[in-house]
């Protein structure tokens, strides 16, 4: 039985090694947030990070990411504040909502290693994520709100206060 | 024993004979309207209640409204939400939502069923929800003067705001939670005591026509939300569809499973007996988890016989709808003023132009599912579903048994565009579980629910135009020749009446070609392509037929600018006089033409070679319920033909906003769907199967594709209409006209291809 590293947890699976992680996630951890959309790597509904990469889970085989860091949209933060969670709830992106957590798991994979990209950056990083509702510039506006705030906390933190 | 009766024909609900009723139960308040079922039953006996009426507030003050809507991404369950809480005066922190289940006490009070589509659903449920909130807003200030000592006649010297009452007089208040606590908020209001409400002038709202943080989102971006596939019951097995290579008509001679029985976890191959006729020759691949099931279905052995339609191809539909085109005596009249042919054969000019579309599919990003569980005698379906009314229907058929022992749970949809209109999801889940004695949730993969969809038909349009010696149009007559997506329902009530008396036709495959322009002589018939119906069962498509008769319209309208030398804005204008029958109308989608013209630059600058605007305008979505929304498109054509769009302004007049930022959100959605569905999507049919099959050959836009899009609300102050759609239809044609504008070719097949434009360019 594979063992994951999910979320800063240890969980293991009664799934077999070439089973995409994206089931094992979804129904052996009843973690319902990584969603299924294409089943080909197409549309990055299924996104999560795999040691911080972003990856499509539906391509991504149990067998291969044990040991890995695993992170979801449950384990994204701890109260569902990440930067880009509150600037999804600031722009009011959702429409459906379906697409989302994929789109956030993307999007949060990009600001981790750049947190000032411009939009032609954005749009190469997110172009394999497809939203059926059309919300693409609402995201792209969210995405540029949180690396904004991202920006200034990481500037405020560095600051030296009295102490 | 549930109470679900008489649920498969659409029936009135007349709110006009009943009661509403504000009560206390055992969870709180509760209000709705009496002599629906359920309703005064749980008033009656408060500890059975369950809170499912229209709204009920809770003794902390949480103010629960139900939906009886399908919320597929158009927020409407905080838009019923908001309109209650404008009325009761609650505080919008304390607005929750739920969803409703199939009981017909949800059925839409103007429909009379549970179904979501054509942008109905603001503008019919709006006066009903209002009154609601009214009618609670009274029966607790009632309670509140009582409580507070205070004579009736200092009723009206009662503050409500954000759920608290309060008497500045006297400086005393009560929370909404305190009354509820108290008991004492009980009344019944008479049909004539809830017509007799006097509503809140636009003036007074302090809700309405605020963008209020929509309620589901924060559930949309932290994995919280769920959608019918993330459904789990306990005992629960996994169905995997195996779908024959013919969209419809062929049956399975049989199924060989020796080497799915290899496969840790597989149960049983089940094969789908739908007495429905709502789908052919599938079978399911049930076992104990979705990958074993997938793992199953590939492993499956199945002969088919691949029936009527096993040879048939886009090409085969297309050449039968020119020949049903052809004959004198093919289809119903749908429009039929004065007498076109008569008039071409006196027109200055005739002009003659035929307009096709594809194949499209609706694709939302949640594939088909459904779970069915048998308890009792009950059987539960947890499905996304914008029909519950049908599909509950339809799962009891495919069950054999009264629809009214079918319980279907709503969920959030991940996506509807229409395509949940339909049922045929049911069907598998119901007989799997069935089968093999357990819970079952069937999904479909992407491939089936691509090659399956009930899909927007390939259309056929033929529009001839007659103009006089003046340069007025005189005379069109406007041939539409499709499969028909509603038809196929079964359900007479949907259908209309021709005008030439020769049966009902299916007017969602002709609205919008009823215009609000004035031409004195105008036919439209209405020509069901059999053999597509048959081949590829059609469904409503967001927006459905003014999808394609816009298409045709919008750009005939241009074609005749172009060949009397009017400025094709112009043109529309002259046309939108708003004479006899389109008074009102016509003079509000004129305004909306002017306001994206305006906002556009329309006219005010020399593009730059290679570059052009076209315009367009909609009624959309059926003429009796009409939006008015225009569009300009600024596109750039290269020598290939590549076509760039660079922006696209569009106009609408929505009457009254409930949530404007919402209002722009659904527009723009919809402005790019129509832009996809003009430049990007297309599927095709060959050997009597769908050919696109996943995200690779099936391509929707994606964020690089994406033009700027400039919105313009009109709020006027007219009642409110709906958003969800119209957007789609305005689109293409402007598109359109917009690359003749660029290069003079005119393209008349949507989607535009870059072939295409360059074949037509001038050389």
């Amino acid at each position: 039985m594979p063992t994951l590293t999910i979320n800063g947890r240890s969980m293991s699976v009664d799934a077999a090694h070439d089973t995409p992680l994206l089931w094992a996630i979804r129904e052996q951890l009843q973690m319902t947030g990584t969603k299924f959309g294409c089943g080909a790597g197409l549309c990055g509904a299924c996104t999560v990070h795999v040691n911080g990469e972003a990856v499509r889970s539906c391509q991504t085989m149990v067998g291969d990411v044990a040991g890995k860091k695993i992170t979801t949209i449950e384990g994204l933060s701890a109260k569902g504040d990440h930067p880009l969670q509150k600037a999804w709830i600031a722009e009011q992106v959702p429409q459906c909502g379906y697409c989302q957590s994929g789109q956030i798991m993307q999007a949060a994979a990009l600001l981790s290693k750049n947190s000032n990209p411009t939009k032609e950056e954005v749009v190469a990083h997110m172009d394999g994520n497809l939203c059926r509702c059309m919300t693409y510039s609402r995201i792209q506006k969210a995405i540029m709100r949180a690396a904004s705030e991202m920006r200034t906390a990481s500037a405020s933190g560095n600051e030296r206060r009295p102490t | 024993m549930n109470q679900h009766v008489k649920n498969v024909t659409a029936e009135t609900t007349d709110l006009s004979r009943r009661s509403f009723l504000v009560g206390t139960a055992a969870t709180g308040l509760v209000l709705g309207y009496a002599g629906v079922p359920g309703v005064s039953e749980a008033l009656a006996a408060p500890s059975n209640f369950e809170p499912s009426v229209w709204y009920s507030i809770s003794p902390e003050g949480l103010v629960t409204v139900t939906c009886g809507k399908a919320d597929m991404g158009q927020h409407i369950a905080s838009t019923m939400a908001q309109i209650v809480c404008e009325e009761l005066g609650a505080k919008w922190s304390d607005m929750r939502v739920q969803l409703a289940s199939n009981d017909p006490k949800f059925n839409d009070p103007v429909l009379g069923a549970q179904i979501t589509g054509g942008s109905w659903s603001t503008m019919m449920n709006f006066d009903a929800m209002s009154r609601a909130g009214a009618a609670g807003r009274i029966a607790l200030t009632e309670a509140a003067a009582a409580a507070m000592g205070l004579p009736p006649f200092y009723k009206d010297e009662l503050v409500v705001r954000d759920s608290v009452i309060s008497h500045p007089k006297s400086k005393k208040q009560m929370t909404f939670a305190d009354i509820v606590k108290s008991g004492k908020a009980t009344k019944t209001f008479t049909a004539d005591d809830l017509k007799a409400i006097k509503l809140k002038t636009p003036d007074q709202y302090t809700m309405i026509g605020v963008s209020v943080p929509q309620l589901d989102i924060p559930s949309k971006t932290n994995g919280t939300a769920k959608y019918g596939i993330d459904v789990m019951l306990p005992g629960m097995a996994y169905g995997k569809v195996v779908t024959p290579p013919v969209r419809f008509g062929a049956t399975v001679k049989s199924v060989d499973d020796s080497d799915a029985k290899k496969v840790p976890g597989f149960i049983k191959a089940v094969i789908v007996d739908d007495k429905t006729q709502t789908t052919s020759g599938w079978v399911v691949a049930v076992a104990n988890t979705y990958a074993q099931a997938r793992k199953a279905a590939d492993a499956l052995k199945i002969a088919y016989d691949g029936g009527p339609n096993a040879k048939l191809s886009s090409q085969s539909l297309l050449d039968e709808a020119k020949r049903l085109q052809g004959l004198d005596d093919s289809g119903q009249y749908f429009v039929k003023d004065g007498d076109p042919n008569a008039a071409f054969g006196s027109a200055a000019k005739v002009l003659e132009a035929e307009y096709t579309t594809n194949i499209n599919i609706h694709a939302p990003m949640e594939p088909m599912n459904a779970t069915a569980e048998f308890k009792g005698d009950i059987l539960h379906i947890y499905s996304g579903n914008q029909f519950a009314t049908r599909s509950g229907a339809i799962a009891a058929g495919a069950a054999g048994i009264d629809p009214k022992f079918v319980v279907m749970h709503q969920m959030w949809l991940g996506g509807g565009f229409g395509r949940r209109l339909d049922a045929d999801m049911m069907v598998p889940a119901v007989q799997a579980a069935k089968a093999v004695g357990k819970p079952v949730k069937v999904i479909y993969s992407r491939e089936n629910d691509m090659t399956m969809d009930f899909s927007r038909p390939l259309t056929y349009q033929k529009v001839k135009a007659g103009v006089d010696g003046d340069g007025k149009i005189a005379a069109i007559s406007h041939d539409v020749v499709s499969a028909w997506p509603t038809a196929r329902w079964g359900i007479p009530d949907f259908l209309t009446p021709s005008v030439d008396q020769k049966g009902p036709l299916d007017s969602f495959t002709v609205n919008g070609s009823d215009f609000f322009y004035t031409v004195p002589n105008h036919y439209v018939r209405a020509i069901k392509n059999e053999m597509a119906h048959n081949a590829t069962p059609s469904g409503q498509l967001r927006s459905v037929a003014p999808g394609w008769t816009f298409w045709a319209v919008e750009s005939m309208i241009d074609e005749i600018a172009a060949a009397t030398g009017k400025d094709p804005a112009q043109l529309r204008i002259s046309l939108l006089d708003g004479a006899g029958k389109n008074d009102g109308g016509a003079q509000r989608l004129r305004n909306t033409l002017l306001a994206a013209m305006g906002l556009a630059g329309y006219g005010t600058k020399k593009l730059p070679k290679g570059e052009g605007m076209g315009v367009a305008c909609v009624s959309s979505q059926e003429r009796a319920t009409a939006s008015w929304t225009a569009c300009v498109a600024h596109v750039a054509v290269a020598p290939s033909g590549a076509v760039t769009v660079k922006k696209l302004t569009v106009a609408t007049d929505v009457g009254t906003q409930v949530h404007p930022d919402n209002i722009r959100a659904q527009v723009e959605g919809a402005a790019l769907w129509g832009l996809s569905l003009a430049l990007y999507e297309k599927a095709t049919l060959k050997d009597g199967g769908i050919e696109q099959t996943n995200f690779d050959s099936y391509t929707p836009l994606r964020m690089s594709q994406m033009p700027e899009v400039a919105v313009a609300v009109i709020a006027n102050g007219e009642k409110a209409t709906g958003v969800g759609e119209p957007a789609v239809t305005v689109v293409a044609p402007a598109i359109g006209n917009a690359i003749f504008n660029a290069s003079g070719a005119r393209v008349r097949a949507l989607p535009i291809t870059a072939e295409a434009v360059k074949a037509n360019m001038k050389a």
